[in-house]
């Protein structure tokens, strides 16, 4: 019987071709639309995360604010933190500026960087090769690259390495280390791949209006985050006189970002949910328009021998048809639809766990909920009424 | 076998109330052939409808094979109508995506007979209308006659007690119309089903060795009685 009963329900949709397939669009959209919703929400999330990850979770990032823009920091008492605040495990205080370097001939502008010697441990950088400034390189004439500004630096002929000259406005600087590719963090208010890194002193020769505005600290693995900007703020404001400090912590970054990557999913959720509600919508529509041509069949059926139960199985099990195979080819436009979206976003790609299923089953759920009422109206339908049907 | 015993059907459309079927009482026996004829609106298909359990009377009681068939709920109707009465109408009303044998076996599968066992029972019924080498041939492939051959034995597959037949030949031409009328009476012979056709045709119904004429929702004429003087 049930053999039967879904050759039947195939036959009917084969036989109106047309119908079957616009309904069958609308299924399958609705179905892609959300599992590539949910696939794309997943891949934006595991980025975030992985951004966080380089970053790590236990920083925070200091800027001082004075009443006309960025103010200085007290970098004394900044570097006594970690003696006097057991939260604070490292800090590092850093100059932002940015201008043009040279190297045989090609002319790039970068991020510059005045940094101490703790910098690249605390924003986690490594070196692809030589080593990163030390305590005793504050006078010398000593440059670290990011290595994205290494790559475009370099001529096919001379590639920047360890030991190429540099030139800044007037100085020229000899290159003692080169960064290892990392993720922007979005923590940092500079890409580390596009900078250059210099001593606190000579960052002050080439960078125009220099100001100690910024630091960035990493905290002891068990510290509260909250607690330990506010610890801070308040260590810091004897120094700061008018000015005050802000102090942004990756948790909340974090919290903050992913409530927006809720909403974001959310959104496109409802996006793909709208899309399956037209979808069934259309099998509902194309059930109608079967029914009312298939009266006389209903009627005969049910003059030999149908019961309602019999009539409402058969077109529900078209409906379910007509859904599972548009969530099926559903399916397959979704994760296509991901797989373009990671590749124009150069993001990892990954199949959130639950898109498949969720999508696979809204879809059979819409289209048999959307079928569920045709399939109702056509076993209540009277059979003498149904014959006469012309 | 099928009793009806004052049988009435009026139907209510707005305030005015139409009585269709007047108190008509009917004994059919088993193998009997009958026909009933009438003018338009003389309710000869509402009696129809009523003997094939797709409408109900408003008065009166119906009994077949001395089961009452009125107290049924519309799925056991279902299950009523599978066992007791096969259908044959005008325009055949094969499923035009089924194949031959498939149309014949559709009482059966509501039935739940398997599927195997179904396409033997439904090509021996075949066979016996005389469409043995038509089987898996589709509605459309056939010629009027041959798709009311496949509606009879579709009607016959389930050993019904009854065979109603709204017009059966209307849609054919006279040569075809005979040999439908032959397989019936065949048929009624063979099988000693109870035959029961509704025609416009005199020709056809001068076959029946019963006659019955319904005239305003009243049984007018009953050739099994004597005649009423007048």
């Amino acid at each position: 019987m049930l053999k039967q009963v879904m050759l039947e329900a195939v036959g009917n949709l084969l036989a109106s071709r047309q119908r079957s397939i616009l309904a069958l669009v609308g299924i399958m959209v609705g179905a892609g639309a959300v599992i590539a919703m949910l696939a794309v929400g997943g891949i934006a999330r595991n980025e975030t995360l992985r951004q966080f990850r380089q970053m790590g979770t236990d920083t925070l990032l200091l800027r001082a604010e004075s009443a006309n823009g960025l103010g200085t920091l007290p970098q004394a008492v900044l570097e006594e933190l970690p003696r006097t605040l057991p939260e604070v495990r490292q800090i590092a205080p850093f100059i932002l500026g940015g201008g043009n370097a040279g190297h045989e001939g090609q002319v790039r502008s970068g991020t510059f960087l005045g940094v101490t010697e703790q910098f690249a441990a605390v924003a986690r950088l490594t070196l692809a090769e030589g080593r990163f400034l030390s305590r005793h390189d504050r006078f010398e004439p000593f440059v670290v690259l990011g290595a994205g500004m290494a790559r475009e630096l370099s001529t096919p002929y001379a590639r920047v390495r360890v030991g190429s000259q540099i030139r800044v406005g007037r100085y020229v600087f000899t290159v003692i280390g080169v960064l290892a590719e990392s993720l922007q963090s979005p923590m940092m208010p500079a890409d580390a791949n596009q900078a250059l890194f210099f001593s606190l002193a000579n960052a002050r020769r080439v960078i125009s209006s220099p100001q100690l505005s910024w630091a960035v600290a990493r905290l002891a693995p068990e510290a509260d985050a909250d607690a330990a900007a506010e610890r801070i703020r308040a260590a810091l404001a004897p120094a700061m006189r008018e000015q005050s400090v802000q102090v942004q912590s990756a948790r909340a970054l974090i919290a903050g970002m992913q409530g927006q990557m809720r909403l974001f999913t959310l959104l496109l959720g409802a996006v793909g949910s709208i899309a399956l509600v037209l979808g069934g919508v259309g099998v509902m529509n194309i059930m109608l328009v079967s029914i009312q041509e298939r009266r006389r069949e209903i009627g005969l059926r049910l003059a030999i021998g149908a019961r309602r139960r019999d009539i409402s199985t058969l077109f529900l099990a078209e409906a379910a048809t007509l859904s599972v195979l548009g969530g099926v080819l559903g399916i397959g436009l979704g994760v296509a639809g991901a797989l373009a979206f990671a590749r124009m976003s150069g993001w990892a790609f990954s199949l959130s766990p639950e898109a498949i299923p969720v999508g696979a089953g809204v879809s059979v759920a819409v289209g048999v909920f959307f079928g569920f009422y045709p399939a109702v109206m056509a076993s209540r339908l009277d059979p003498i009424v149904a014959l006469r049907t012309e | 076998m099928l009793e009806l015993e004052a049988i009435s059907r009026s139907f209510r459309v707005g305030p005015a109330e139409t009585q269709v079927l007047r108190g008509i009482s009917l004994t059919l026996a088993a193998g009997e052939m009958a026909s009933i004829m009438g003018g338009s609106g003389s309710g000869k298909t509402t009696l129809m409808n009523i003997i094939g359990l797709l409408d109900r009377p408003s008065e009166g009681a119906y009994r077949i094979r001395g089961e009452d068939v009125l107290a049924a709920r519309p799925d056991a109707l279902s299950g009523l109508r599978n066992r007791l009465i096969g259908f044959v109408f005008q325009s055949y009303l094969l499923l035009p995506r089924l194949n031959a044998w498939r149309n014949v076996a559709l009482p059966l599968m509501y039935r739940g007979v398997a599927e195997g066992e179904a396409r033997r029972r439904a090509c021996e019924m075949l066979e016996r209308v005389g469409l043995s080498h038509r089987t898996e041939h589709f509605p459309p492939q056939l010629s009027g006659g041959q798709r009311q051959r496949v509606a009879i034995a579709r009607a016959l597959v389930g050993e019904p007690a009854v065979l109603l037949a709204d017009e059966p030949t209307g849609a054919l031409d006279p040569t075809t119309s005979q040999e439908i009328m032959d397989l019936f009476l065949e048929m009624n012979a063979a099988l000693g089903v109870l035959v029961l056709i509704i025609t416009h045709d005199p020709g056809v119904a001068a076959q029946c060795r019963r006659r019955l004429v319904l005239e305003g929702g009243a049984l007018a004429h009953d050739s099994a009685r004597v005649p009423a003087p007048c």
